[in-house]
């Protein structure tokens, strides 16, 4: 254990010193997250001027739910996100050779080798955001709830990192992954609204299969109406069993993997 | 640049772009009906809670039809295959290759553009034929052949607008070698300012005067409404002029800005 943080100390140190190099990027990139931040809020502010619920949330509830959302899509930024990105390409050049030799977990060396350090910043600005709609909600809350809720925000961003996992495994059979990462980009749209608007076989999907609505908007609903143990349960199991499925899938994608050019 | 080279550079482009067909369909499909899917839960379940007949003068089909034709019509509006493809020339020194080129490197790129844009075009088509079958056409949406045809001309000329209107912002890269994020930036702005994530009718009245000085609405509004048939001919010549008025102005900003940019440029790439 004390070997992986040491590795990742390192990874850290690396994703600084890259980031530095390219200080505007490192700026641009805090303001098109504020953009971001800006446009998603703008919407929902729209969209309550004609209703005061929507999928009987109010507004004060959907802007905790949103920023639970910031707050998760920040640390898949800074985490995760560069290191999936460029995972197809390492299986199609024949790079992921030198991960599967060197003496750590090849799925860890992949899934956090390069730290966004110019995502860091906006991880701060959306943890504010986030402890601002929070201290914000008319209702009460308790300390317990939220403590909850953001340890659930925390299960919900792992929880994320094995779906985009799971979306561009494929590539080590279909050798070209753009499509399925289109789809994944296509539906976390899904996981961006309360998941009480959705019926029918798609929400039993959003929290069963393709768990999206567990990353941040189950969250919400516990903080909101309270910590049920069967909910807890449910969004422990599932993550569980699909990061178990996950690292299944991972083994057998490993053993498919032709190396250079593959 | 010829005519026969231009056409040339359009259809490679654009058989480079179907060569992973798989993708292609899964893309297409997929990612038009996912997004067809939120926009019918979300907006049937304002709709629903609100109470309303109507929002912004649409009805909750009219609602959804927008939304798909937003879809539909932006990606060719955004010609989104060639985001950010001159900053990465730039960053990475392949710039310097079109030197030496038989045409103009604007004019090149926007060749490849319309080229990515016809793989989008045949897209659109099959996919917005199956919309009808989903939902009735309300009677706030009178979608003919004429407002077909306009809504054809419209969102070319947006995708001309939207190619001058991200050669500024990609010519930072000159000073800032990554630019990515200014792009995605102003997808996100132009998003909502636009109308592509709302009507424009939705948004409160003091900013509605705003809304229509900006640029962003011929990307996005504009086309979508002369589609659905929302937008009197008058009333389509005249935001015809003031876009190509739009394009003189970005074309004009971007000659300016890629003039003293090309001063900085060491051909090199990082």
């Amino acid at each position: 254990m004390r070997r992986y943080l040491r590795i990742y100390a390192n990874f850290l140190r690396f994703s600084f010193s890259r980031a530095m190099a390219f200080r505007l990027d490192f700026f641009f990139r805090v303001g098109m997250d504020a953009i971001w931040y800006a446009v998603h809020l703008a919407f929902f502010w729209l969209i309550y001027r004609h209703t005061p619920l929507l999928g009987g949330w109010n507004f004060d509830q959907v802007l905790v739910f949103t920023s639970g959302f910031f707050f998760i899509d920040a640390i898949n930024m800074t985490v995760f996100a560069n290191n999936i990105w460029s995972f197809p390409v390492l299986v199609n050049s024949g790079e992921l050779d030198a991960y599967l030799v060197r003496p750590v977990s090849s799925l860890f060396f992949i899934s956090v080798r390069d730290f966004a350090a110019n995502s860091f910043l906006n991880l701060i600005m959306a943890s504010g955001i986030l402890a601002w709609a929070i201290a914000r909600y008319p209702g009460e809350l308790g300390v317990v709830r939220v403590v909850v809720y953001v340890a659930l925000l925390l299960v919900g961003t792992f929880l994320g990192y094995v779906i985009s996992m799971l979306f561009l495994v494929p590539v080590f059979w279909m050798h070209n992954a753009s499509g399925l990462r289109e789809i994944r980009f296509a539906i976390g749209t899904y996981g961006e609204r309360p998941h009480q608007i959705f019926h029918g076989w798609v929400r039993t999907v959003l929290v069963t299969v393709v768990p999206l609505a567990l990353c941040a908007s189950v969250p919400a609903q516990v903080l909101f109406e309270g910590i049920t143990p069967a909910l807890l349960l449910h969004v422990v199991g599932v993550t569980a069993a699909l990061f178990l499925a996950f690292l299944w899938i991972w083994s057998r994608a490993l053993r498919a993997y032709a190396s250079a050019s593959s | 640049m010829s005519p026969s080279l231009f056409f040339q550079i359009v259809s490679v482009e654009a058989r480079k772009r179907m060569s992973y067909r798989v993708d292609f369909w899964i893309n297409a499909v997929v990612g038009f009906f996912v997004q067809f899917g939120i926009a019918w839960f979300l907006w049937t379940a304002v709709y629903r809670e609100s109470g309303a007949a109507t929002i912004g003068g649409y009805t909750v089909n009219g609602m959804v039809l927008y939304f798909a034709a937003a879809q539909l019509l932006g990606r060719i509006a955004r010609g989104l295959e060639m985001d950010g493809a001159i900053s990465q020339d730039v960053y990475d020194g392949q710039l310097s290759r079109y030197l030496v080129y038989p045409a103009g490197f604007f004019r090149f790129k926007y060749a490849q553009q319309l080229g990515a844009m016809l793989p989008i075009a045949i897209q659109l088509v099959l996919c917005g034929a199956w919309v009808p079958l989903f939902i009735a056409l309300p009677s706030d949406v009178h979608v003919t052949l004429a407002t077909v045809a306009g809504a054809l001309v419209a969102v070319l000329a947006a995708n001309f607008l939207n190619f001058l209107a991200t050669i500024p912002i990609q010519a930072v890269s000159f000073w800032a070698d990554n630019v990515w994020s200014l792009m995605i930036a102003y997808r996100f702005l132009s998003a909502l300012l636009g109308g592509q994530m709302v009507p424009l009718t939705v948004f409160p009245d003091w900013a509605k005067p705003v809304l229509t000085v900006l640029p962003f609405r011929f990307l996005y509004a504009f086309p979508v409404d002369t589609l659905l048939g929302r937008v009197s001919l008058l009333a389509w010549a005249g935001d015809m002029a003031i876009l190509f008025a739009w394009c003189a102005v970005f074309g004009l900003l971007a000659r300016v800005v890629w003039r003293r940019a090309s001063l900085v440029y060491t051909g090199v790439g990082m």
